[in-house]
């Protein structure tokens, strides 16, 4: 594959924005509130299945089912975090750990219910192959043909894809951004910098854990169902609990608690990921293919401890407030 | 009585913290809390403020029970508290942390700053004013955007005092508000506690320093090993037999000659 394959980065750019809407959940989450949550994948995976599930086997209309997939997601979120919620962070990490791991071991076990370890393919029992993004695919058609008209030029439908995630990641993201200037933001802050100081101000402390863990949820899930769109079909490997600290890695790199942090991190995660797919040039060209896949996973490795060790505020962080202590 | 509390109790597995106490607070008062260490003065405010929740007795604060409420409620009710440690939100500006104090932002609800923009600009613009007049009449003015992390103990104590005024509370719990800070700021701080009095915000404090204790108060409540023991002005408590006693220990028999 070229270096320089349009294709290829119009690819990386669709998963980089949908990323993006992962990496703001978990943002809302733990940024604003301070809930250390470890099984964001969670939330994706169950909207995931759920959407599926809803469509392939029981011919529910997509939107529907995928509202359906949403609040499912969300019910994950209040069984799994729920309780912990009035207990210390470190709890709530712990539970939060194991639940993402749960429903990806259901998915796994529950072949009748979720295609079991072969995935979404296997949704429609065995000799059939499911398919459930059917209708998302015509609606990117109809999309992508009524783009290539206006721009006179030839859409592919990954640049479709790329445009309306990254316009719907865009919305999300100053919605988020007027919601966290605002004095709900200010009391979500204060609840993340010390949950005593803010009751004692009489802020309801556990309402606004729960609203941001049901906000973190549903914005997990919308990210699950545009990656399942995206992939076509899926198996519970790709949900893997390394999405979640994908996620973090987003946060991290951009810079912690910063908003506008999540994009850029965002690309520049999935540049550093995916664009590493991409160094077959000599003298790497020496090396083969297999070996080839350790170095890129090593390089990627070595690249993010070094962006660290170098900028641990991220890119848009304040190193002055990282360094303060809660 | 403003604040009335009725036979309180807690223990900690087995050990009786708070034991049986009971005494009231005067409206318009400045009442201090006093007694040995381990007489069970902080526990009692975390009791009344519910950041504790008691085993048995009775709190009513204005005429409403709140015994066992959760602090937040205690709090919108008109009785805030400030800490020992002072609580800052340290990765927050200093004119933020007193912000978060005002009640009554319709913004504080979710998704409101998107319906009504209108509404929560207005009310945040009031909050605003009024916290940057909090922190003139404080004396942080100077630093109002640097994070809350960067004052020192006993700015600290003066930022959480502005935040716990916000709300203009009718009452306001400080535990130990002069102690770790500096002379010069602690006088500040002593002054902003006499005024609270002047504007009828009743008082009660807990102190060590029985200079402050017997200049400020109105009204003393002595405690020891959970109970109440003596109550009085600043002159009768300095004269009972028994808060020498609960202070300076019981005279054995052969000293008593």
């Amino acid at each position: 594959m070229d270096f320089l394959n349009p294709a290829f980065w119009t690819f990386v750019a669709v998963i980089a924005g949908i990323y993006a809407i992962m990496a703001l959940g978990l943002y809302v989450q733990f940024s604003l509130a301070g809930l250390p949550n470890f099984g964001h994948v969670a939330f994706m995976a169950t909207a995931a299945y759920v959407m599926a599930i809803l469509v392939v086997r029981y011919h529910v209309p997509l939107a529907i089912a995928s509202i359906g997939a949403i609040a499912a997601a969300v019910a994950v979120g209040l069984l799994l975090a729920g309780p912990a919620l009035r207990l210390r962070a470190d709890y709530l990490a712990i539970a939060t750990i194991a639940g993402g791991e749960i429903v990806r071991y259901l998915a796994m076990n529950l072949p009748e219910l979720t295609g079991g370890p072969i995935g979404s393919m296997g949704l429609a029992g065995p000799g059939n192959i499911a398919m459930y993004n059917q209708d998302w695919l015509a609606l990117l058609n109809r999309l992508t043909a009524a783009l290539s008209q206006a721009s006179g030029h030839a859409v592919s439908r990954d640049l479709t894809m790329a445009l309306l995630v990254w316009t719907f990641a865009g919305l999300l993201l100053l919605v988020f951004r007027r919601m966290e200037k605002s004095p709900w933001g200010r009391v979500m802050k204060a609840v993340r910098e010390d949950e005593t100081a803010a009751a004692a101000a009489g802020k309801n402390v556990f309402s606004f854990k729960l609203q941001a863990l049901i906000l973190g949820a549903i914005l997990g899930a919308i990210s699950g169902l545009l990656l399942a769109w995206q992939i076509g079909i899926f198996s519970p490997e790709d949900f893997q609990p390394t999405l979640t600290f994908y996620a973090y890695l987003i946060l991290i790199l951009g810079g912690l608690n910063r908003l506008w942090a999540i994009p850029v991190g965002a690309v520049l995660f999935s540049v550093l990921f995916s664009g590493t797919r991409l160094l077959n040039f000599f003298p790497l060209s020496l090396i083969d293919s297999g070996n080839r896949a350790f170095l890129r996973l090593f390089l990627v490795g070595f690249l993010l401890v070094l962006f660290m060790a170098l900028r641990p505020q991220g890119l848009l962080g304040n190193r002055k407030e990282l360094l303060l202590e809660k | 009585m403003l604040l009335e509390i009725d036979n309180l109790a807690k223990s900690f597995g087995g050990v009786a913290a708070v034991d049986g106490a009971s005494f009231g607070v005067a409206e318009g008062s400045i009442t201090a809390l006093i007694g040995p260490n381990g007489a069970g003065k902080t526990t009692v405010f975390n009791l009344v403020s519910g950041f504790i929740r008691p085993d048995r007795g009775a709190v009513r604060f204005a005429g409403r029970d709140i015994y066992g409420a959760r602090g937040d409620v205690v709090a919108r009710a008109g009785l805030v508290r400030a800490f020992q440690a002072p609580r800052v939100l340290t990765r927050m500006s200093v004119l933020e942390n007193v912000m978060l104090g005002a009640n009554d932002q319709p913004g504080e609800r979710f998704g409101m700053t998107l319906v009504a923009p209108g509404r929560v600009a207005a009310r945040e613009r009031e909050i605003e004013a009024r916290a940057r007049e909090m922190l003139a009449l404080i004396r942080l003015d100077h630093l109002v955007d640097d994070y809350a992390g960067t004052l020192s103990g006993g700015q600290r104590k003066l930022l959480e005092f502005g935040r716990a005024l916000m709300s203009e509370p009718r009452m306001i719990l400080l535990d130990e508000p002069m102690a770790g800070i500096a002379p010069v700021l602690g006088q500040q701080l002593l002054q902003h506690v006499q005024d609270l009095r002047a504007r009828r915000t009743t008082v009660c404090v807990i102190e060590h320093d029985m200079d402050v204790v017997m200049s400020i108060s109105d009204r003393v409540i002595v405690m020891d090993e959970g109970r109440v023991i003596a109550e009085g002005t600043p002159s009768e408590i300095q004269r009972d037999e028994r808060v020498i006693e609960a202070y300076l220990g019981r005279r054995a028999p052969s000293e008593a000659l």
